[in-house]
């Protein structure tokens, strides 16, 4: 160590935390990688969590630093050992020149700049994709395909963890340590762990020194023994397996917080039987057992994630149905109860799923809750053993995570590390690789538009565009993972998933028994109705020029109307109408497919597309120019595998039958938005029933309901003070309808209400 | 034997209020009444019409120029349509940028609309729902009617039609043993008003009814009500003695007025009936559900 350097103990104050952590990492910059990463967790941890607060029946709050270490910091660009530039810039302007303190942010954030794992992810691209991804900015900036960075989805073995607690980890880890010592084999990974458990009783220690504090200034005796309950359960787990329901919850909480992944699994499998034994046992009652999880939804909304805090009941393979059964009823009433944007509770359906579930997730969302999201594990337990290769009892283990991307718990993983435009590829194709957004040069030059004899050749030209980016995503993706192996083994995560202890190494360097990845596609249905309309009126009934054509939407239409009409005249995706929607299974197929052979070139166990939402169909649509489904310049585009926007005409049997084609076992989740009055939840029940049975036997595979009349959309538009609590789908998350960007709220009108 | 064609105007697909489940409705164009409130005015023709809606219009005159019979007017900036001149040629709506124009009812054949219709097969299946032949007036176009009944029987689904009642005795008899549930119209007790609301009288109507009911058909009667015109006491009588003599009448349902049909007339040309008829509110509803309910009408329900 050649430089000078602070102890990192001498920080006090604002950005301690932060200028620790970053002492602390170049202490052990070149240490083994496992005990580095456990010496940043001491350094961030506990600091980094925030006091219990009025109510809450359970420790656990988390305010990350602008410095730290996590899978997945801030949605799509920091992960890693991470700094968020950004909002760190913006206080560095704030502090004064003669403040000792920016000069040492100042050289923290030059420091992360090339150290930071997102930065050496950059730094690791060949010339083709620097060239070919120059922006990060996926949001604003004009691209066919933008990287992600991020680890995200992990869903790990909460099971295990509440089965042996953490003194059942420390002596899996140590048994292993002895038989990797045996084997000449590596074994910082278990010392490392080993550490990172102390910093988990840290933790607990924070929290029972806190608790202890406020129960001083306390004088409610019932608030005074939800305190105390809270201390016993973070004494119990810091040294025993959790016995009660109450310890189960604390334990399972503080590790999902500690570990930082984002969605909670299969709860009514894990929490199922602590619930039943405690109710059976006199411990507690019912009621208390709901207020419990009240307040667990009430934390998970407040943690924020946005995207994620998937909760996952109901389906195959529940070992006491009975008592998961039991776990899911709380679970929905806690979300009506509750109605937050999170958790995404999502129930797993299946034929045989008792009716009193169905009924009761009916009944929830009817109240407006859009929770839960239903899953068709008829379909989908097929689907996820064909795309990703398991076999089919492994396949039952399959949760939806974030937006609704699979995994298998505790077993694979697969970040969504890149997102792809379609209809930008179309756009770019027809413009021989050229930009009329950003008017800049973009994607591959294939040829004129006017030069495609056949619609085949377009469709060649369209393909090899996609096709150019797609494998990039994969680079990518598999870059990402390996240079996550190489700075670190992410110890909390793989502690609780399989095959990492025993191989004594971290998920991204060998330890995960599947890794896999996932790209999300966007603008689907518009590709494909526009290449459709391009098909017949320029090639089958050429009742336009490709000029012609051309030329209507650089001008957006503007002297085109007639065109226009013609091209929204056409069939479209949604209606039951055969020749549209085999153009869309064709978009479908063709990048489906392409990607998933990206897994065997790049060296991962599955690649594979999510047609997923997130609000990005209408932002990266703020990029597209107009397309020949009639579609005017930088509006959304549509969402996920729907019908774009007010283009189903034909009622939603029609809908459902068109949604149901597409093929389910080449993807990783792909979700559908149906948005119905509730008279249909409450006079027509039994239609609407079979109406959503009708769409799963057919091959549905997931459904997300939301219950609003088109009026109220309306009026939430122009007096949002009264619909400050309408919660709608968005896509692959549900938001405040208040909340949203015009423009959003705009695309949900537009999507058509049965 | 080639199928049978007829005019349709609409096939409704996930339709929930005209029989039990999840339906499909196949609207036949043409009726042999002329009711002052029809809310299908557009059906009341036996042949395909041109329908232009003013709302869509941006006066940008395309179709003026397209029409080979000047059915397309400028008169004072204003575009008027002389829709009696028009020959269905179709140049107008080739032109139109807004779908302002269309053409009213396609001939289709009975393949055609099956096809259609087995689309929501599972649904039906699934819902205990079926297929419902409305328009106009399925008797009307009877050939058609019929073929399409014999088809669904064969493939097994639940049938219903929606019928005014007017047409021969021997026409309802023929297809009795093809229709699992008829919803059947009774618009006003007293002969008179009868005729003058609907230009036929209810003679022929009321023995279709009791020919049905005595055969022992499904049959839902169903009663158009319109504030003021037909909601009086000696027609609530009326049906309230009907459903007393015939105990095996399914259920009456109530089909309060709305006042979609007065924007329908203005586009197809027709002079609209009373527009100051307000659409029935759900205080009127009640009030109508209590008055038969002091008749002793129990089995009455809203449509």
């Amino acid at each position: 160590m050649n430089e000078q350097m602070k102890n990192p103990l001498d920080y006090t104050g604002k950005f301690s935390t932060e200028l620790k952590f970053t002492a602390t990492y170049k202490k052990y910059k070149n240490a083994p990688t496992a005990f580095r990463e456990a010496m940043c967790l001491n350094a961030e941890y506990p600091d980094y969590f925030s006091p219990v607060k009025d109510g809450d029946l359970f420790a656990g709050r988390i305010e990350h630093g602008l410095v730290g270490f996590s899978p997945d910091e801030w949605g799509s660009t920091a992960f890693g050992y991470y700094c968020l530039f950004d909002k760190l810039s913006d206080e560095i302007d704030n502090l004064d020149d003669t403040d000792e303190l920016k000069t040492d942010l100042i050289e923290m954030l030059e420091f992360w700049k090339t150290e930071s794992t997102s930065s050496k992810l950059r730094a690791a691209y060949n010339d083709e994709m620097k060239a070919h991804l120059p922006s990060d900015d996926w949001m604003h900036d004009s691209g066919i395909a933008f990287p992600l960075y991020r680890l995200t989805g992990a869903n790990i073995d909460f099971n295990k963890l509440l089965k042996i607690g953490i003194p059942g980890l420390r002596i899996e880890l140590e048994r292993n340590k002895i038989i990797a010592k045996q084997d000449n084999r590596d074994f910082e990974f278990y010392d490392a762990a080993q550490i990172a458990l102390d910093v988990f009783s840290n933790v607990c220690d924070y929290y029972i020194q806190e608790i202890n504090e406020q129960i001083g200034n306390v004088s409610d005796s019932n608030r005074k023994n939800e305190l105390e309950r809270i201390i016993n359960s973070l004494r119990i787990i810091k040294e025993s397996k959790p016995r009660t329901y109450h310890e189960a919850i604390q334990l399972m909480w503080i590790y999902s917080l500690i570990s930082d992944t984002r969605n909670l699994g299969r709860m009514d499998i894990y929490l199922g039987d602590f619930l039943a034994r405690d109710i059976d046992a006199g411990i507690i009652g019912e009621d208390e057992a709901l207020l419990y999880l009240e307040s667990l939804w009430k934390l998970i909304a407040d943690r924020n994630t946005r995207v994620h805090g998937r909760i996952i009941i109901g389906g195959k393979g529940r070992p006491n149905i009975k008592n998961a059964d039991k776990f899911a009823l709380l679970a929905m009433e806690a979300t009506r109860r509750v109605k937050e944007v999170e958790p995404q509770l999502s129930l797993r359906l299946y034929k045989g799923i008792s009716n009193i579930l169905y009924d009761k997730a009916l009944d929830v969302i009817a109240e407006g809750a859009t929770y839960p999201i239903l899953y068709n594990d008829d379909v989908n337990i097929q689907s996820v053993s064909k795309s990703f290769n398991f076999d089919a009892v492994e396949s039952e283990n399959y949760v939806p995570y974030g937006c609704g991307e699979y995994i298998l718990e505790h077993q694979s993983f697969g970040t969504p590390s890149g997102v792809i435009n379609l209809l930008k590829a179309l756009e770019i194709t027809l413009h021989n690789g050229f930009d009329p957004v950003s008017k800049s040069k973009m994607g591959l030059p294939l040829g004129e538009f006017k030069d495609f004899k056949t619609f085949e050749a377009l469709w060649d030209a369209y393909k090899s565009q996609v096709e150019f980016y797609v494998r990039m995503m994969a680079d990518h993706e598999k870059l990402e993972y390996e240079i996550a192996g190489k700075e670190a083994p992410f110890l909390f995560m793989s502690m609780l998933y399989d095959n990492c202890i025993e191989r004594g190494k971290g998920m991204f360097e060998g330890g995960v028994k599947y890794l896999g990845g996932t790209l999300e596609t966007y603008g689907n249905t518009n590709t494909a109705d526009s290449l459709y309309a391009i098909k017949k009126m320029v090639y089958d009934d050429q009742k336009v020029t490709a000029e012609k054509l051309l030329d209507a939407l650089d001008s957006n239409f503007a002297n085109d109307e007639k065109l226009r009409h013609d091209l929204k005249s056409l069939p479209k995706y949604g209606n039951d109408d055969d020749s549209a929607d085999e153009m869309l299974m064709k978009v479908h197929n063709h990048v489906g497919n392409y990607t998933r052979d990206q897994a065997e070139r790049v060296g991962l166990d599955s690649y594979l597309v999510v047609i997923i939402n997130n609000s990005a169909n209408t932002l990266m649509g703020n990029s597209t120019s107009a397309s020949a489904d009639g579609r005017l310049a930088f509006t959304h585009m549509n969402n996920g595998n729907a019908p774009s926007g007010g283009n189903d005409v034909n009622g939603p049997t029609a809908m459902l039958n068109s949604i149901a084609k597409p093929d389910t076992s080449i993807h990783a989740g792909s979700v559908q938005n149906m948005k119905f009055s509730k008279r249909m939840f409450t006079e027509h029940r039994d239609k609407l029933k079979a109406l959503l049975n009708t769409y799963f036997e057919k091959g549905g595979a997931q459904a997300m309901l939301t219950v609003v009349d088109r009026g109220d959309l309306e009026n939430a538009m122009k007096h949002p003070e009264q619909y400050r609590d309408l919660i709608v789908r968005v896509g692959g998350f549900s938001a405040r309808f208040v909340e949203l960007e015009p423009e959003v709220q705009r695309d949900i009108l537009n999507r058509t209400l049965y | 034997m080639p199928s049978k064609t007829g005019i349709v105007f609409d096939i409704q697909r996930f339709s929930l209020h005209d029989g039990p489940g999840i339906r499909t409705t196949v609207f036949l164009k043409g009726c042999p009444l002329d009711c002052k409130w029809c809310h299908n005015p557009e059906a009341k023709s036996y042949i395909p019409q041109l329908s232009f809606d003013a709302e869509k219009c941006k006066n940008c005159f395309e179709c003026v120029n397209a029409c080979p019979n000047n059915v397309h007017q400028i008169v004072e900036s204003n575009h008027v349509v002389m829709f009696d001149e028009c020959k269905l040629a179709g140049e107008c709506i080739a032109v139109c940028p807004t779908s302002a124009l269309e053409i009213i009812g396609i001939n289709n054949t009975a393949d055609e609309i099956i096809e259609i219709v087995l689309k929501d097969l599972d649904y039906y299946k699934n819902s205990n729902g079926g297929v419902t032949i409305s328009g106009g007036e399925p008797m009307a176009q009877f050939n058609l009617t019929k073929e399409l009944l014999v088809r669904l029987k064969e493939l097994k689904i639940h049938t219903a039609i929606e019928t005014c009642g007017y047409s021969p005795t021997k026409k309802y008899a023929e297809i009795l043993h093809l229709v699992d549930l008829f919803l059947f119209d009774f618009k006003e007790t007293d002969e008179e008003r009868h005729k003058l609301y609907t230009g036929v009288d209810n003679k022929l109507i009321r023995e279709n009814l009791e020919f049905l009911l005595d055969n022992n058909a499904e049959v839902i009667l169903r009663c158009p009500l319109i504030p003021g015109v037909n909601d009086n006491e000696n027609h609530f009588k009326g049906i309230a003695e009907l459903n007393k003599k015939h105990p095996n009448l399914k259920r009456i349902e109530i089909m309060a007025y709305h006042n979609a049909g007065f924007a329908k007339s203005k586009k197809i040309g027709l002079a609209p009936f009373d527009s100051e008829i307000p659409t029935a509110d759900e205080n009127q509803k009640q009030k109508w559900l209590n008055s038969f309910k002091a008749l002793g009408v129990e089995n009455v329900s809203i449509g």
